[in-house]
């Protein structure tokens, strides 16, 4: 019946690349009118990247977008809105300190005259949200509102601007039992009202329960589209990972059996009770979806996150309150976000690889240039940084690049547990095997390696073993023998927890 | 293209300076004589080592207001030192430069432990100081040192003024700590990305404060040059100050939004301002039109340095 229901939205052959990497490839997306369409994949399969195309951010495509079957260009967010796409986000895109009738109409005040009329603007707003049955204060700054109800304003901004194509992108990921029922029950009104939405979320049972269709992304590729009820919840879950672990991982180290870093109940804002162990020459995975704790708690291993509880560093208990400490202790952290956090985009290759360890070159009070222009030229050539003198100022230089500036820092200061926040994040394939090569060699030197990553193949291809968080929570440790992925993806998407108790803990 | 054009702005500012020198030595009569570059020269003496001290905290990615009124403060408190107090003036010299390091620290605090805006801490830190300053002084000008206190703004070293000699030093240690010390090498790199180098492990918090206490020293420095120039403690004698130095530091090449700048470009920058007014001076433009036209070289400067931002 479905099938009948003209295409609101088309998108034909569409493929995008970033450099060094392919984030679509050849995608085929088709959206009915008023039907709820669910995106799926992990991370990095291309999603995002789908929805920012549709949303006018992205323009360097090739393929077609076609919209009640007009071929369309779409400029801008403001010109998709203005053809009836609207996005509402998990990071919420509302003024904090604006009201509730301020932010639905921002940018758009009903005037008479030339004076901003409040009546109207009220009247319209509230017959929005009689219409989504929620009832939410819009005369309050929106800071003071909870998540759920700040996502219900994002929505009646949307549906103020006429929106005919709704992305919901993981608005259920930050929310209670009880919100993303309501959530669900709007989802259905708009879906009365003949609205089209596209769906993404991590967690399958909200797909089988509130979305008509489907479509699996993966490495960019469309692996599969159809109807929900014509699928099982393991069919997706084998569509999502797709593919064979084809990048080839060098050899696993034996790690020894001295540890080299231990947490007991660590807690704070983002996760609870973490307790954790790593050896020396052992690569630690921490598995999870956005959200579940992951560069939070790295963070608070490196001082730069505010928790409780102990830690213990080759068997002495210390207290780590700031960076600063924690280099001093051994530690090194490549963030998660390269150019905001790991470098100093605006200075040279060596000012940044130097930087944790400028004290190591001091010769009296000046630094002894010469000792560390050699110790950079080491480095560039160990790590095969490809610049054209250590002077080169890193802005200019490839993600991977960057990345590897990143990690020769920590090699310099000598780190002996590293904490590598999704290092491989947007880099492309040839440098990403050179990262796992260094990583590889960081735990043959006896360097503990904790490695956060959304990549399943890089957990299962790099780790000796892999802690699963889930809502702030060590749920798992997955050990060498269960690596796989279907095993570590169950965790991730909380999936065992629904099953019996038992077989979860198996694991632990 | 854009590394051409971002290399050569590390050092126009070099090459302008030697331009507009070849050009007023042409052009404006009596410009190029021993006498007047090495007046020029101390013109601007004072001035450019204060300069050093906005160049590290606009560096270090903050902004010092404070100093214009620091420099009036200073002088008033050297003089009422050794007239009213009777203090011998090297103790006196000494005891202003602590309250200078006392107001870098009041600033360093509040940017740093208070997480107040640079510009309004420093803002604070400017009405107050004005305030105690205008309590002891009454806004009356300060005068009769004894004469040997004159040497540091009116003395000779041979034929070289001794403020010169002290801007000639300063600026090498300048230049030194800057390029050739761990803590100078951190100043750059909290102003390029101060979160990148948190998570590096450098005390970002120590580095902030340092810069605010080291702009404040260089203002005190900077105000007991001129007030032995002066022989005068003069309270109102750094007000208009603050706009020159900044002029002076942005012209150099310095970015305002931190990381970027060299103490070369600071000197040059200094010393076009002085050799711009010293030459509508000799070419008789009254102070009104130098005004508008310092005006207008600051606004082109800024202008040149987020337009190469954008494309950077």
């Amino acid at each position: 019946m479905l099938l009948a229901i003209p295409n609101r939205l088309e998108i034909n052959k569409c493929s995008i690349s970033f450099p060094g990497v392919k984030a679509l490839d050849n995608v085929n997306f088709h959206l009915k009118s008023g039907e709820c369409h669910a995106l799926v994949g992990e991370n990095g399969a291309g999603k995002s990247t789908l929805c920012k195309i549709i949303y006018g951010v992205y323009h360097h495509y090739t393929g077609e977008i076609r919209l009640e079957g007009q071929k369309v260009f779409i400029r801008d967010p403001h010109h998709a809105q203005k053809l009836g796409i609207s996005a509402v986000h998990q990071e919420l895109q509302l003024i904090p300190e604006m009201n509730g009738y301020e932010n639905i109409f921002l940018g758009r005040y009903k005037k008479r005259t030339s004076l901003i009329s409040w009546p109207m603007i009220r009247k319209q707003a509230e017959e929005i949200l009689n219409f989504l049955g929620c009832y939410i204060d819009l005369g309050i700054p929106v800071k003071k509102l909870r998540t759920a109800e700040k996502q219900i304003v994002q929505l009646a901004r949307a549906l103020s601007l006429n929106a005919r194509i709704i992305i919901l992108d993981e608005l259920t990921s930050v929310l209670q039992e009880k919100d993303i029922k309501n959530v669900f029950r709007i989802i259905n009104l708009l879906k009365d009202q003949n609205i089209s939405i596209i769906y993404i979320s991590h967690r399958l049972d909200e797909v089988f329960q509130v979305c008509d269709r489907y479509t699996v992304l993966c490495d960019g590729r469309v692996m599969q589209t159809g109807f929900v009820n014509q699928v099982s919840k393991e069919e997706l879950i084998r569509l999502m990972i797709g593919r064979d672990l084809k990048t080839i991982f060098p050899p696993l180290n034996d790690p020894m059996q001295e540890v080299s870093i231990e947490v007991r109940n660590l807690s704070s804002k983002a996760f609870s009770n973490v307790t954790f162990v790593a050896r020396k020459g052992e690569v630690v995975g921490i598995a999870g979806l956005i959200g579940a704790g992951k560069t939070e708690f790295v963070n608070a291993l490196f001082g730069s996150y505010r928790c409780s509880g102990l830690i213990s560093i080759k068997g002495r208990e210390v207290k780590i309150r700031s960076p600063y400490r924690a280099v001093r202790l051994g530690l090194g952290l490549v963030p998660d976000e390269r150019r905001i956090l790991g470098l100093v985009a605006t200075a040279s290759v060596k000012k940044n690889i130097t930087l944790p360890s400028l004290r190591e070159f001091r010769r009296g009070i000046f630094i002894d240039r010469r000792a560390e222009e050699g110790a950079v030229k080491k480095l560039v050539n160990l790590l095969k940084i490809d610049c054209y003198s250590p002077e080169q100022i890193v802005q200019s230089m490839s993600g991977g690049n960057q990345q590897k500036v990143v990690f020769a820092k920590w090699l310099l200061s000598k780190a002996d547990v590293l904490l590598l926040d999704e290092p491989t994040r947007g880099i492309d394939v040839g440098a990403k095997a050179e990262i796992y090569k260094i990583i590889n060699q960081l735990s043959k030197e006896g360097k503990t390696v904790i490695l956060v990553s959304p990549e399943l193949e890089e957990l299962i291809g790099l780790c000796h073993r892999v802690y699963v968080m889930f809502e702030g929570k060590i749920i798992a440790e997955v050990d060498k023998d269960n690596k796989q992925p279907e095993i570590l993806i169950k965790h991730i998407l909380g999936e065992s927890r629904n099953e019996s108790q038992n077989q979860t803990f198996k694991y632990i | 293209m854009m590394s051409f054009f971002s290399h050569i702005k590390e050092l126009t500012i070099f090459y302008i300076l030697i331009v507009l020198f070849t050009i007023f030595s042409i052009f404006v009569p009596n410009f190029f004589s021993f006498d007047n570059i090495v007046s020029i020269l101390r013109q601007v003496s004072a001035f450019t080592v204060i300069a050093f001290g906005e160049f590290f905290v606009i560096v270090s990615g903050g902004f010092d207001l404070s100093i214009g009124s620091t420099i009036g403060f200073v002088g008033i408190v050297v003089a009422s030192l050794i007239k009213i107090v009777g203090l011998n003036f090297w103790f006196a010299m000494f005891m202003a430069l602590m309250v200078c390091l006392l107001i870098g620290l009041f600033n360093g605090t509040l940017v740093v432990w208070g997480t107040i805006p640079p510009f309004i801490a420093t803002l604070a830190t400017m009405v107050i100081v004005r305030g105690i300053n205008f309590l002891i002084s009454n806004g009356i000008p300060i005068s009769g040192f004894p004469e040997s206190f004159g040497y540091l703004g009116r003395g000779y070293i041979g034929l070289i003024p001794v403020p010169v000699v002290m801007m000639a030093i300063t600026s090498f240690v300048c230049y030194l700590f800057m390029e050739h010390t761990e803590t100078g090498r951190c100043i750059y790199a909290v102003g390029g990305n101060e979160e990148a180098t948190r998570l590096s492990g450098v005390n970002v918090a120590k580095i902030k404060v340092l810069v605010y206490v080291l702009s404040s020293f260089f203002a005190g420095v900077g105000a007991i040059m001129i007030a032995s120039r002066i022989m005068a403690g003069q309270p109102t004698v750094g007000d208009n100050m603050l706009f020159d130095v900044v002029t002076a530091v942005v012209l150099g090449g310095t970015a305002l939004s931190g990381g970027k700048g060299n103490i070369l470009g600071v000197i040059s920058g200094a010393i076009i301002l002085g050799m711009v007014a010293n030459a509508m001076v000799l070419l008789r433009i009254g102070t009104y039109w130098q005004w508008i036209i310092k005006g207008i070289i600051l606004a082109i400067v800024v202008l040149i340095d987020s337009k190469t931002k954008e494309r950077g």
